[in-house]
């Protein structure tokens, strides 16, 4: 594949029209918030920047990164995507295998030198010496160090590469660590979500493509475009939340009515992520527009938040599973009780004293 | 029989004011704040949007939060430029190990029994200002910068998300923010009892009428007089 091309050629070599190219890049430039005024740039980057090189490795994950990410529908179909980078090196994807894959990955980074996006999906386990998951006979931990030396920038594709996701839940027995722990002296971006939504990825990458840097980041490394408010912020079903009208249990009239998810452990309130603007599967739905509570995947840690289906966490105290309420409750009426006997002690003991006095 | 035989003006009316605001704000706070942990009432009746139900108990936790940090600020300020020897942090200082001394073990041993006679103090007994210290001071600058916290929220980039909005991946998510806040709110249910146990306690004991002395400021020292039958 020539690596030279342009986007603008990878549509006209696709037999699209310039119409299509354009609609591209308005897409783009919504999806990613900017001012229509931006849109002269976004275009004339892709017809004059030749496509970024992007190296995705893959450690320890489910592959739903590359699931989501193949379903893109804006900016453009699928098939089209894939063009569009000049995806050089992913082992999911890649008919190649074994040494020639390793080969052109090694290629690639001495081709591109401080140029190429290293995109990657799934952590790295670094207990026993990153053992627990090995790519081409090196353990992950190397591999992503290797790639990431020489990378212009790093992107954490989902909850696994952001914040670790289930192999970093307690109690964690492979020391699974978000790729930010590893990689601390490159431009980063976390795109969390199990997996993060279509247009999120490719919205990220058309932003680098575009600018030649990373978008705007939060404090947890994400770009703000996406991940800026909460999906409860932008949710259709807030009315709901604010009349106080919720859903009491799956199999009730309030379920068939579409009320708040709130109090079936809707994680809306506290998870930074796009889903109630831009959807999922070509704005199909999103879980909460299916009737499902959000369980937060995008938010840090969320494994470890207890059961999806519950408000409050179930916090682990002293071996039993109980609330903040039950352990609050518990000490306030240990309070109440230590108070009535220090009472009675006192009583008591005053008793006792004016007795004493008495003789 | 006893007597009076002093009356000490203790907490003067800019402390009085603090208390009272200050426990009325804790009452409609924890009301509030469970209610949006749980909002229990059934829904009402009609459009989703003719009710306020939920956003009024929302309006009301923040309305009130934002009276009880004025408040917090307002005694912060009398305890440094106040003037006010027994509303000032003065003989407050737990770094030195002098301060845990004497007075402190003595109130100690006399809460554990260890001692007959009652330590009696003018303002707070040393464990009182530890208690209060702990509880009021921390518990409520953390109950605020939590809470501001999660209230920048609602205004990403805006003011309390600059200042405070560090809170959340200092705690790891919003959903662990709302949890260490909803768990930490306990303290002051659990403040109250231990207080009032405290105050009528000490009323009982010593006779210093310290529970009317928070509505009147003033305390009293009785003597008692010798019995003559």
């Amino acid at each position: 594949m020539d690596n030279k091309q342009t986007y603008a050629d990878v549509f006209r070599s696709s037999g699209l029209s310039r119409r299509d190219f354009l609609k591209f890049c308005s897409f783009t430039s919504v999806s990613l918030g900017l001012a229509p005024s931006v849109l002269p740039k976004i275009i004339h980057a892709m017809e004059t920047k030749p496509r970024t090189p992007v190296i995705w490795l893959h450690g320890l994950e489910c592959t739903c990164c590359t699931e989501s990410f193949i379903r893109s529908s804006h900016p453009a179909m699928g098939d089209i995507v894939f063009n569009m980078i000049s995806l050089d090196y992913d082992d999911t994807l890649s008919a190649a295998a074994g040494h020639q894959l390793e080969e052109v990955r090694r290629q690639v980074m001495r081709d591109y030198k401080g140029q190429y996006i290293l995109a990657c999906e799934g952590n790295a386990p670094v207990k026993d010496d990153g053992v627990y998951c090995l790519v081409a006979g090196d353990s992950y931990k190397n591999v992503l160090l290797e790639t990431a030396k020489d990378a212009a920038a790093v992107i954490a594709w989902g909850a696994c590469a952001s914040f670790g996701c289930v192999q970093n839940a307690d109690p964690n027995p492979t020391g699974a660590v978000p790729i930010s722990e590893l990689v601390t002296d490159k431009p980063l971006v976390n795109v969390p979500g199990c997996p993060p939504i279509a247009e999120v990825m490719t919205g990220v990458i058309t932003h680098f493509h575009t600018f030649g840097k990373l978008p705007d980041l939060d404090r947890m490394k994400r770009p703000k475009a996406f991940y800026g408010t909460r999906i409860h912020d932008k949710c259709y079903r807030r009315a709901f939340y604010d009349a106080g009208m919720f859903v009491r249990d799956f199999d009730d009239e309030s379920t068939r009515k579409g009320w708040c998810l709130y109090k079936m452990g809707c994680k809306g309130p506290t998870t930074y992520n796009a889903c109630s603007k831009t959807e999922w599967n070509e704005g199909v739905s999103f879980p909460i527009g299916s009737g499902h509570p959000c369980f937060g995947c995008a938010a840090p840690g969320y494994w470890d938040d207890g059961p999806f289906y519950t408000r409050l966490a179930e916090v682990s105290f002293l071996g039993t599973d109980s609330n903040a309420d039950k352990i609050g409750a518990v000490a306030v009426g240990a309070a109440a009780a230590g108070a009535a006997a220090h009472a009675a002690v006192t009583a008591v003991k005053k008793r006792k004293a004016g007795s004493d006095n008495e003789k | 029989m006893s007597r009076i035989i002093e009356e000490v003006y203790v907490w003067r009316l800019p402390v009085r004011l603090y208390h009272w605001i200050n426990a009325l704000c804790i009452v409609l706070l924890l009301a509030s704040g469970f209610f949006i942990a749980n909002p229990y009432l059934s829904e009402p009746y009609g459009e989703a949007t003719w009710f306020h139900q939920m956003s009024w108990f929302r309006y009301l936790h923040f309305a009130t939060a934002f009276v009880f940090i004025a408040n917090f600020l307002f005694r912060m300020y009398w305890a440094l430029f106040g003037g006010d020897k027994y509303a000032r942090f003065g003989g407050f200082r737990p770094w030195s190990p002098k301060w845990w001394g004497k007075p402190f073990r003595e109130q100690i041993s006399s809460y554990l029994f260890l001692r007959r006679d009652e330590p009696n103090y003018i303002g707070h007994n040393p464990v009182a200002a530890l208690a209060h210290f702990a509880f009021i001071f921390c518990g409520s600058l953390f109950m605020i910068a939590t809470g501001l916290a999660m209230y920048g929220e609602n205004n990403p980039g805006g003011f309390t998300d600059t200042w405070f909005g560090w809170m959340i991946p200092l705690f790891g998510s919003s959903y662990n923010l709302h949890i260490v806040h909803h768990s930490a709110a306990w303290i002051f249910p659990f403040y109250v009892i231990v207080h009032l146990y405290a105050v009528f306690r000490h009323d009982i004991v010593d006779r210093t009428s310290v529970t009317s002395s928070i509505i009147t400021g003033y305390k009293h020292e009785v003597e008692e007089e010798p019995s003559l039958d």
